[in-house]
């Protein structure tokens, strides 16, 4: 499902983001990607959806070779990932249910079937009490929980998650967590940035921690510390 | 195609977010369209009523009674041998009476008056090129033989010259009303795309080709000329249709203009007005929707 070979990512101006990172993640995995604030999470789940472009090395995502795709082709791999980035990105001039109709639209569903998908993700991720709400009536988690829904409009089939518990209380972000397992179960790779070790840990799932741009360690069942 | 829906949705949707920006743009379209049509349409008035004068008389030599016969016919082939000079007619002084017989016949008491005696005998001269008028004055002067000239060259030529300066003038304000167009979608178009900056942010996250993301705009762009081109086009038929029947056509010329001459402006137009809206949107969002 991912495999990426020495990838480094080096910005203008010489900060490096990563530095010769090599993993593979397979289909139907739920992997964490842990690691400090700056130590390059983001700019791995950027790399991989080819917000940025990697300076070295070489990244598959969904059998498509990333680091060669022309700029045109780009858009033939986003719809295949479900991309929920670290600031939840909704338009405040639309309900839940338009943010999520939004997707479909965009994507080229018809009215019918746009009714009908947006209804099957709002009850996905319990937002059938907010779905008439403007994302300023939301709390944090529902805003989160409405751009999952929105990620999960094309059918990923690998699903990104850039800290998407960044600023709940524990309770929420469990709320996010079995949320994602429930995704991950139906068949989606997930893949979730998170600095948060309690819920890491919880969790016995695969993780990679990041430290520096560089890939410290990865571990089945893992335990952060 | 269901993906048109959202484009042709956004199309309007963008219109009605700066209404006055839009309004602004239709009408400087307008305006630069319907001088073109106008113009060009008057111009080929002009060239088909003064192309009518072209294969008629263009100078009229009228020949001096006490000079012999034959010296009128010599001239004549002198005439004749100028390699300008397409046709000469010799119009005998019974034939200009008949002439002035038809073209008086409304005024009986004129005819009874005038003495037909003093209607010279002329050599009615049709040019391969009317401009060619002076050269035929130049060469005739000091003849014995010749009375007096007349060109009718003279006034074609100071038609066609005031035609050309007021379609040149006419494309120069086209040329700046429609750069202000230019300038007006060009900023109308920066302007959604600046307020719809998250959208379409999302909507690349979310898989959007950038030509789709950029449809609503081109499309926009070319609504709001074509509208402009159509009101224009509307009224350049309307009026010169009017002009057919109107005291124009009865005291200056002929309004003579094909239907196929109109219908091909009027899709060059039209087409024209896709191409710059096309160019103008692509002008526009080149920057803005780049990253
Ligand atoms: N667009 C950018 N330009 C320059 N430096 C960047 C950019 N994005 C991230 N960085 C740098 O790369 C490093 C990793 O950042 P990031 O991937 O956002 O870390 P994390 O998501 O783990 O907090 C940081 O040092 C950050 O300053
Ligand atoms: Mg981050």
């Amino acid at each position: 499902m991912i495999r990426l070979e020495d990838v480094s990512l080096v910005f203008q101006g010489g900060s490096v983001a990563l530095s010769n990172v090599s993993t593979q993640i397979s289909e139907g995995e739920f992997v964490y990607l842990i690691g400090h604030s700056g130590s390059g999470k983001s700019s791995l789940l950027k790399l991989l959806y080819k917000e940025y472009s990697a300076t070295k090395g070489s990244i598959e995502v969904v059998d498509m070779d990333v680091t060669s795709l022309p700029s045109w082709k780009i858009p033939l791999l986003r719809r295949k990932l479900g991309i929920v980035t670290q600031e939840p990105q909704l338009l405040e001039n639309r309900t839940t249910f338009e943010n999520i109709s939004f997707a479909l639209e965009v994507l080229g569903f018809d009215e019918k079937e746009i009714n009908e998908k947006t209804n099957t993700l709002i009850e996905l991720v319990d937002l059938e009490n907010s779905m008439y709400k403007f994302p300023n009536q939301l709390s944090g988690g529902e805003q989160t929980r409405a751009c999952i829904a929105r990620a999960l409009a094309s059918n990923p089939l690998l699903l990104l998650c850039d800290e998407p518990t960044g600023n709940l209380d524990p309770d929420l972000s469990i709320q996010i967590i079995s949320l994602l397992e429930k995704i991950n179960r139906a068949g989606t790779t997930v893949l979730m940035a998170t600095h948060d070790s309690s819920i890491v840990n919880r969790r016995k799932k695969r993780v990679l921690q990041l430290s520096n741009g560089k890939l410290v360690s990865d571990v089945e069942k893992g335990r952060y510390i | 195609m269901k993906k048109l829906n959202y484009v042709i949705k956004n199309t309007f949707i963008n219109m009605r977010r700066n209404p006055l920006l839009v309004i602004a743009t239709m009408l400087a379209v307008l305006v630069s369209s319907f001088l073109v049509f106008t113009t060009l349409s008057a111009r080929a008035i002009v060239e088909n009523n003064t192309s009518r004068w072209q294969n008629g008389v263009h100078v009229v030599i009228f020949l001096d009674d006490r000079v012999t016969s034959t010296a009128h016919k010599q001239l004549q082939e002198t005439l004749e041998n100028y390699p300008e000079v397409r046709m000469v007619e010799y119009f005998t002084k019974s034939e200009a009476m008949d002439e002035f017989k038809i073209l008086f016949k409304d005024q009986p008491e004129l005819l009874q008056e005038v003495d037909f005696d003093i209607l010279p005998t002329s050599l009615r001269i049709n040019l391969n090129n009317p401009a060619d008028y002076k050269l035929i004055i130049e060469r005739m002067e000091g003849n014995a033989a010749v009375k007096e000239i007349r060109a009718s060259g003279e006034a074609i030529e100071r038609l066609l010259s005031l035609t050309n300066t007021l379609v040149l003038s006419a494309s120069i304000f086209a040329g700046l009303i429609g750069f202000a167009a230019f300038i007006l979608i060009i900023n109308t178009l920066r302007l959604t795309a600046y307020a719809k900056k998250k959208e379409i942010k999302i909507m690349r996250t979310i898989g959007a080709s950038s030509t789709y993301i950029r449809l609503p705009f081109i499309f926009e762009a070319i609504l709001e000329s074509l509208i402009g081109t159509s009101i224009a086009v509307g009224l350049g038929w309307g009026f010169i249709q009017y002009s057919k029947t109107s005291f124009i056509a009865d005291s200056i010329f002929d309004i003579t203009i094909s239907d196929s001459y109109l219908t091909n402006l009027t899709l060059i137009l039209l087409f024209s007005t896709i191409l710059f809206g096309f160019f103008a949107s692509f002008v526009g969002i080149r920057r803005v929707l780049n990253d």
